[in-house]
């Protein structure tokens, strides 16, 4: 199984801030399987996407992409990874297309395939009729889908999503977990960074759960009772029963 | 590919950024009034300059005073120019982002870098145009003209790159500005101490921005000023390079 996936995260640890973020953390992710990754504030989510996303580089451990090592060859990124930051930083001055074109052409695409490929995402998101609009007038929700878009429009093997639903609508949320599965079926493989426990059982087959820098749970979705089960887990490790 | 993908992006923000406009119109206002002013004198002086043999000409009393303004304004324009292209984007989050496309650190500085560098051509182009507009219906002296031009263009790229460099050491856009204010500043006059004790020539002379320009004006062209410019451009760069590469690290 480890030689065939997609993602391979070994040992993974990271100081920040003085004090340890990310301890020891391991796990791997194949193609089209979605992983929910679940922990209370402070547990490392965001340090270890970060560092997922080619933003922050580990003090110990390995990552490896599609079998290259993805600290050492960081080009592997713009070809296979696509990050939707949690607070979807964009710039306030471009419009909604422009920011799509950019994303496509800093992944390399040529001027003709970055403007089909930020028409298509535009389509799938519903994003067409802010097409010309600045991404600084937008709402938070339309934000939250433009990070989205820019962090799909290359059609990436590996999607990483820091709390993708934030300000987002209950239809809007619907449209998320439907394109998340579409994404899925197509052999993308997603890890998906939430609060919400019953996101994480309404798209993800697995879940692994951080707390307090550690990976203390990586187990598949169990079926129909799967979400109180992943309840039970989750709050007897974020109170510390399982310490 | 990417870095022409980095430096499309930066054109296009500094194209719809309210700041390099302004920072254009106003500047380039001022300059035009300082060109009819120097333009209106040296007309005036016509009659008495007719009598001086080797008399300055309209190069040395309108062109050149001229750039040496666009200079002088270049300390306060560039650092607002440079200051947000990379401490706003990390305090913003779009660096790490631009980060996790893949580009090497260099790319980035170098796609910003030749951004700006480009703002900055069109800047020098605009004041240029207007001695020689006049130039081509006066006796302008094109190569002492062309050693002003070039040395006014190395100077602009010398502070764009230590701008960058003090953008890249920082989140913030206005430490950024102070920084390479400050820095560019005491670049152009550290021998100012050296001079009042009597001391000229030596390192400290060479250290000095405002010696190699000042050659350059006098349309001396020489390589030792032209490797002073190529090592502070190459060393800034360096630096924010350095400094960008080392944000995934420290953060």
């Amino acid at each position: 199984m480890i030689d065939t996936a997609l993602l391979n995260v070994a040992g993974v640890s990271r100081r920040r801030a003085g004090r340890t973020a990310v301890t020891d953390v391991s796990f791997s992710l194949n193609r089209g399987e979605v992983l929910g990754l679940l922990g209370v504030n402070g547990a490392g989510k965001s340090t270890t996407l970060q560092m997922l996303a080619g933003a922050l580089k580990p003090d110990q451990g390995t990552i490896r992409l599609d079998g290259c090592d993805f600290v050492s060859e960081p080009g592997i990124a713009r070809r296979l990874l696509g990050w939707l930051p949690e607070s979807a930083p964009l710039w306030p001055e471009l419009t909604v297309e422009e920011h799509l074109r950019a994303f496509a052409a800093l992944r390399g695409a040529s001027r003709g395939d970055a403007r089909a490929a930020s028409d298509r995402i535009m389509e799938r998101l519903q994003l067409g009729e802010l097409r010309r609009r600045l991404a600084g007038v937008l709402s938070q929700g339309q934000r939250q889908r433009l990070g989205l878009a820019c962090a799909l429009v290359h059609e990436p093997a590996l999607l990483i999503l820091d709390e993708p639903a934030n300000a987002l609508d209950p239809v809007q949320v619907g449209e998320l977990r439907k394109l998340i599965r579409e994404r899925a079926a197509a052999g993308t493989a997603v890890i998906l960074s939430t609060h919400v426990l019953a996101e994480v059982t309404a798209v993800c087959d697995r879940v692994a759960i951080l707390h307090e820098g550690r990976l203390r749970h990586d187990a598949p979705l169990g079926g129909e009772t799967g979400g109180k089960a992943l309840e039970a887990t989750f709050f007897t490790i974020a109170t510390g029963a399982a310490a | 590919m990417s870095l022409a993908a980095v430096t499309r992006l930066e054109l296009r923000r500094l194209a719809v950024r309210p700041l390099a406009w302004a920072l254009a119109a106003l500047t380039i206002a001022w300059l035009a009034w300082t060109f009819v002013l120097g333009l209106g004198q040296f007309l005036g002086m016509q009659v008495k300059l007719a009598a001086v043999a080797d008399a300055p000409g309209f190069t040395d009393l309108v062109a050149i005073p001229l750039l040496a303004e666009l200079v002088k304004l270049s300390f306060l324009v560039v650092p607002l120019m440079t200051m947000s292209l990379l401490a706003g984007e990390r305090r913003t989050g779009t660096l790490a982002l631009l980060a996790s496309t893949g580009l090497a650190p260099w790319r980035i500085v170098a796609g910003k870098y030749l951004a700006v560098l480009a703002w900055l051509g069109l800047w020098l182009l605009v004041t240029l145009a207007m001695p020689l507009v006049v130039g081509f219906s006066a006796t302008a002296d094109w190569g002492k003209l062309a050693a002003a031009t070039l040395g006014t263009a190395l100077i602009l790229a010398t502070l764009a790159a230590m701008g960058l460099a003090c953008s890249a050491a920082t989140a913030f856009p206005a430490i950024a500005a102070a920084m390479a204010l400050i820095i560019t500043l005491a670049l152009w006059t550290i021998d100012r101490g050296a001079q009042a004790a009597g001391v000229s020539g030596g390192f400290l002379n060479w250290l000095t921005m405002a010696t190699h320009l000042q050659n350059l004006l006098r349309g001396l062209v020489t390589s030792e000023d032209l490797i002073w410019f190529a090592l502070a451009i190459a060393l800034s760069l360096i630096l924010a390079t350095r400094r960008l590469g080392a944000d995934r690290e420290r953060q």
